[in-house]
Formats: structure tokens, C-alpha cells, sequence
């Protein structure tokens, strides 16, 4: 409720009127500048040749491709960081045990890491001539440069995003439901479907968006481990990096546009699980 | 169902939170397990319901050992400190939820679950609430809910942490007269924690005060007042004067009071301390023969009581006495007044400093 006496007394309370303008205003321009203009730059370029060269451009074979290797990857690894997420909130949060700092520390590795070098370890592990290489060559099953190695890199850079949501909202919620349900008669599992991950779904849900979203962006560590073949082991971003090594803008930039649909799909998705977590709290 | 509990011990990181501890609950009486924070009253109630594991000894059940039993197996009700409800569910499904657990051999079929969780939604005044979340409710209608959760799967034992905890003081002692009626209906085995001596003396039948990890006195309410077994108990439970004297051949010297002691005559230069309650000094306007000369240094007024505080002549150790309005109207005390004060009754423990 807002009465005139109201806004006299909170004004009082904030900074003067000229310096809420000012900073509003910074991050507008800011905002504009960074974020709005080359999103739209994004989409114009796509469409300037015409929405015939748009289309065609989306739907050659190697952007099929691309697309379809980019679902694929998306499909297996966002699924097994849920459940490694789940796995590892889950021992963190509702644990005690010996080693948990270094366990935290580890998760938060893919965050620390450059990209690069996360594709470069992959290389070193099953690559020709990495360790595990040639005995992965003489069982004739190949993973760096093919799907698997994609799939690895990007599981390994999206991991901490799932478990990183997660802990400390059960750490927050603490253990007492679930000691409420065991002493009530559940078993682990009864506990587990009943309590604990309807507690965490929108946590959970707010994990997988993000996991989501850099799983199908991720560009350095891929890069590394896929060799770039047309048509086999182009993800997308690394299917807009080579039309525009071609110099071909606006099959690049329709590539591109689609990606930046999905940041957008994301964005609303996260902020309506933000808004249904504001309102349950 | 009685619960024995035997030579328990606990220890978190080095740390003694139970120190041999043994204890016996009779069969449908409401125990109060009181101390202040720290002495391990909330750890021995998770050992009996199985919440956390003792480094040895061992819980009985009506003579059937438990100590090894799986918290689910062990049927007791655990009402937590704060409440730990479903949030994510109804007050319906808050307290059907142990019957709907239950392997499907024995678990009641939808209709009974609606019975059951009725009666008890009606037994906690709720019924009209029975859709609402944990959020939407008051803490002592959250409480409430939890008593109920716990009672739907029929446990054996009822164990309760710090159950008013949380509330203010008119809830408090309404929940309290309740839990006392709910429990003189259903006879069951109940134990509950609490740093409240004005609660375990209000509500149970037997209390038992802890203090640093063991049990310093078990016994009725009034026993437990009465008679308290050491100094703890007796500055726990309630206010308390202390004066330090010697005990000598028979006689006590606190101060400039003489006290004559028939036992005790082979004791010799003795230090003890003698307690006192605020309401068993006794006032008075004129020095008697065993008295001492104090001034009045504030007067409060509570209600029907007054408190006063009293500063002896040589002594800087403030005492507290209680009487009544209407005696303190009679005296027509005034602040500064000087007056004589009579123990009524005292208890003495030799030692001291």
C-alpha cells in the first residue's frame, strides 16, 4: 500500500532520486550496447539475404546435421548430469564424510578450467596417441574426433551446473523431512521420490535450463575433440564457426540465429522458474 | 510400552554429549527431559527414536532390546523442534503420509487413510485446515499437525523435541494443557525435551534434569522442587538465594546468623552453602533474634506477587524474595526502606567455595 506519508518516509531511506536514474540508466545503455544490439545484429544478418536463403540455409544437409549431432549431444549429457547432480547434491548436502570439501572442489573444476584444456585432456586420454588410445584403436572403437568424444567434453563442462543449483538449496532445507519420513516408515527410496526431489524440482528444473543451454552452445572443448568433419562431427556452434570462416554471413548467421532462439527460450523458461520459486517461497 | 534406556554414551568429535546415562520411562507416563542447551537432553531422545546411534549401551522397548532396530521398525512418533512438515504437501497429506508408505500388505486402503487422518484432524481442532500448506498455517497450528502426523502410524512411544519451543507464551500454554489432556486420553509412552522448568513441571509426571551430559536428578514434579539432590537442580529449577558459611560441630554461621544443626556434629570448619527461595524469605519490620538487616534496592510489581530485591548490610550479593501483594501492602515497603529478613527454610550442601 502506497500513501503519499508512504513514499515520503521511504525516500528517506533510498539514495537521492538523480543517482537511481543515473545507474538505471548506466545499465540500460549498458544492456543495449553488449546484449540487445548484437542480438538483434544476430537476426538481421541472418535474414538479409531474404527469408529463401534463411531457410535454405538451415535445412542443407550439413546443418541438418549439425543440428541433429547438437540434439544428440544435448539428449545424452544433460540426462546423465542430471542424475550425477542429483547423486552428488544429494551426498553433500544430506551427508557427513570424510573428503567433501575436495568433492565440492572437484565439481567446480569444469568452471575453472578453460575449455580448451578440458577438450586437450580428452585428446590426451583417448586419442591415437593418448594413453587409453591404442587399445581403444585395436577394439576398433574410435572417440576422439567421432560423437563419443563430443558427448564426454560436453558432459564434462556442463557438470557443475546441476549439482551447483542443487546444494545449496538442500543444504538450505537441511535433513529434518527427510528424518521425519523415515520415522514415519518410508524407506530410502519412498524418502527420495516423496520428499526430497519435490523439494528440489524447481531448483532442479533452474539446473537442467542452464546445463541445457551450454550444452548445445559449448564451442572450445568440442572443438578440440570433434575434427570438424562436415556432416558428421560438427556440432552447430562449430558448424556457424566454418560458414563464417567461408565467409558465408548469412547461412552463419541463420545457423547462429537458432542458437540464439535458445538462449531466449531460455532465458523466459528460467525466469517463469524464478517467478513459480518466488511464489512458493 | 516402557523404554529402558541403559548405560547410553555419546561423543561428537571428542566432545561428551551423553556420559553413561541410564534411565527408566514407565509405561504410559509423560516424561520431561530438562536442562539447558548443551546437556544432551535433544541427543538422548534421537538415540531412543534411532535418529543417531550411541557409542555404547543400549535402549530397551518394553524389555525388547531396540538399540540395533532401524529407525522405521522402531514405531516410535517424533514430533522435531521445528516441526519439519512436509512443506511441498497438505496438512491432509502431512499426516496420511505414514500410513501411505507403508508396504502395500499393510497399508490401509484410501477410504480407512481418509478415516484415520479425519479423526485426527478433528483430535487437533484442524479439520477445516485439512488442505492448506505448512506455510499457510500458524506455528502452533504447524505444531499441531506434526503431533498428528506422528500419531497417524499409531507409534508405540511418542518423543517430542523442544515442542513449544518455538511458539509465544499464550500458545504456548494452551498447546501445553492440550498435550497434558491428549496425553491423559491416549496413555501413551511420551517423552519430551525442553529448557523450560515451568514447562516439565506444568506437564509432566516425572521430570529428569540433565546437566552436562549425565541425568543429576529423576523424579515427580514436585519431588524434583521440593527436594532437589544438589546445588544444579535446585538454582535449575527456579530462582534461588545462595550464602556461603561454615558448618561446625553442629552449628552453621552464615553471616551474622547462627544456625543450630543436630546431625552433623563430627563436622568440623565446614564450608556449605545454604539455598533459599525468593518466597521463603520472610519480611519483616523489626530484627528478630535470627535475621538479617538488609535494604530494599527495588520493588517490582508482577501481577499478584511482588518481587523485591534486598541488599544486605555486608554483602554486595543481591537477594530476591517473593510475598504476596497483600503482605507487601501490610509492610508498606518503600524503596530505601531498611528491613530484616528470615529464611523460612533452607537447604544446605556442604562445599562450596
Amino acid at each position: 500500500m502506497t500513501t503519499p506519508l508512504n513514499t515520503h518516509i521511504q525516500a528517506a531511506t533510498t539514495e537521492p532520486r538523480w543517482i537511481r536514474y543515473l545507474l538505471i540508466s548506466l545499465t540500460l545503455i549498458f544492456l543495449t550496447l553488449f546484449l540487445l544490439l548484437p542480438l538483434i545484429a544476430v537476426f538481421t544478418q541472418a535474414l538479409q539475404e531474404g527469408i529463401n536463403v534463411y531457410l535454405t540455409a538451415l535445412i542443407e544437409p550439413d546443418a541438418l546435421a549439425a543440428i541433429r549431432l547438437t540434439l544428440i549431444t544435448a539428449i545424452i549429457a544433460v540426462p546423465l548430469n542430471l542424475f550425477f547432480g542429483i547423486a552428488a547434491a544429494w551426498a553433500i548436502a544430506k551427508f557427513d564424510f570424510k573428503g567433501k570439501s575436495i568433492l565440492l572442489t572437484l565439481i567446480d573444476l569444469p568452471f575453472a578450467v578453460s575449455p580448451v584444456i578440458a577438450g586437450l585432456i580428452f585428446v590426451l586420454l583417448f586419442g591415437l596417441q593418448g594413453w587409453l588410445g591404442p587399445w581403444l584403436s585395436a577394439q576398433n572403437f574410435q572417440i576422439i574426433f567421432a560423437v563419443p568424444g563430443i558427448v564426454l567434453a560436453t558432459v564434462f563442462i556442463t557438470f557443475p551446473f546441476v549439482a551447483r543449483e542443487l546444494i545449496p538449496l538442500l543444504q538450505a532445507q537441511g535433513k529434518e523431512e527427510e528424518e521425519a519420513a523415515i520415522v514415519l516408515g518410508a524407506n530410502g527410496w519412498q524418502t527420495f521420490w516423496r520428499i526430497t526431489l519435490p523439494n528440489m524440482k524447481w531448483g532442479l528444473l533452474y539446473g537442467v535450463i542452464l546445463c541445457n543451454a551450454r550444452a548445445m552452445g559449448e564451442f572450445g572443448a568440442v572443438s578440440v575433440v570433434s575434427g570438424h568433419i562436415r556432416g558428421l562431427t560438427n556440432t552447430m556452434p562449430l558448424h556457424v564457426e566454418i560458414l563464417y570462416n567461408e565467409y558465408n554471413f548469412a547461412a552463419a548467421f541463420a545457423v547462429a540465429s537458432l542458437l540464439a532462439l535458445l538462449a531466449l527460450v531460455t532465458l523466459i523458461l528460467k525466469t517463469i522458474v524464478e517467478w513459480r520459486v518466488h511464489q512458493l517461497s | 510400552m516402557s523404554i529402558e534406556i541403559k548405560n547410553i554414551n555419546k561423543t561428537f568429535n571428542k566432545f561428551d554429549a551423553l556420559k553413561n546415562v541410564s534411565l527408566t520411562v514407565p509405561d504410559g507416563q509423560l516424561v520431561a527431559l530438562l536442562g539447558p542447551s548443551g546437556c544432551g537432553k535433544t541427543t538422548l531422545l534421537r538415540i531412543v527414536a534411532g535418529l543417531e546411534v550411541a557409542d555404547s549401551g543400549s535402549i530397551l522397548f518394553h524389555g525388547e532390546d531396540a538399540t540395533s532396530q532401524h529407525v522405521r521398525d522402531r514405531r516410535v512418533g517424533f514430533v522435531f523442534q521445528h516441526y519439519a512438515l512436509f512443506r511441498h504437501l497438505t496438512v491432509f497429506e502431512n499426516v496420511a503420509f505414514g500410513l501411505r508408505v507403508r508396504p502395500r500388505k499393510q497399508r490401509p486402503s484410501p477410504t480407512e487413510i481418509k478415516k484415520r487422518v479425519d479423526d485426527l484432524l478433528k483430535l487437533i481442532q484442524l479439520q477445516d485446515l485439512a488442505d492448506r500448506y505448512p506455510r499457510q498455517l500458524s506455528g502452533g497450528q504447524r505444531q499441531r499437525v506434526a503431533l498428528a502426523r506422528a500419531l497417524a502410524v499409531e507409534p508405540k512411544v511418542l518423543l517430542l523435541d523442544e515442542p513449544f519451543g518455538a511458539l509465544d507464551t499464550k500458545v504456548r500454554k494452551e498447546l501445553r494443557r492440550w498435550l497434558r489432556r491428549l496425553h491423559e486420553t491416549m496413555h501413551i509412552t511420551s517423552v519430551f525435551v525442553t529448557h523450560d522448568q515451568e514447562e516439565a513441571m506444568e506437564v509432566a509426571d516425572l521430570v529428569v534434569v540433565m546437566n552436562e551430559g549425565r541425568i543429576e536428578q529423576v523424579g515427580t514434579p514436585d519431588e524434583i522442587y521440593e527436594n532437589p539432590v544438589n546445588p544444579f537442580v535446585y538454582q535449575f529449577i527456579g530462582h534461588v538465594n545462595l550464602f556461603h558459611g561454615r558448618l561446625n560441630t553442629g552449628q552453621v554461621r552464615i553471616g551474622e546468623l547462627d544456625i543450630t544443626l543436630d546431625p552433623h556434629t563430627e563436622v568440623q570448619m565446614a564450608p556449605v552453602v545454604a539455598y533459599v527461595r525468593p518466597h521463603e524469605l520472610e519480611i519483616s519490620r523489626t530484627s528478630e533474634d535470627v535475621a538479617i538487616a538488609v535494604t530494599v534496592s527495588s520493588i517490582h510489581l508482577l501481577g499478584p506477587m511482588v518481587h523485591l530485591e534486598l541488599l544486605p548490610k555486608d554483602s554486595s550479593e543481591v537477594l530476591e524474595a517473593e510475598l504476596t501483594k497483600e503482605h507487601y501492602r501490610q509492610l508498606n515497603l518503600q524503596k530505601g526502606d531498611k528491613v530484616f529478613v528470615k529464611p523460612r527454610k533452607m537447604r544446605l550442601f556442604m562445599g562450596g567455595k
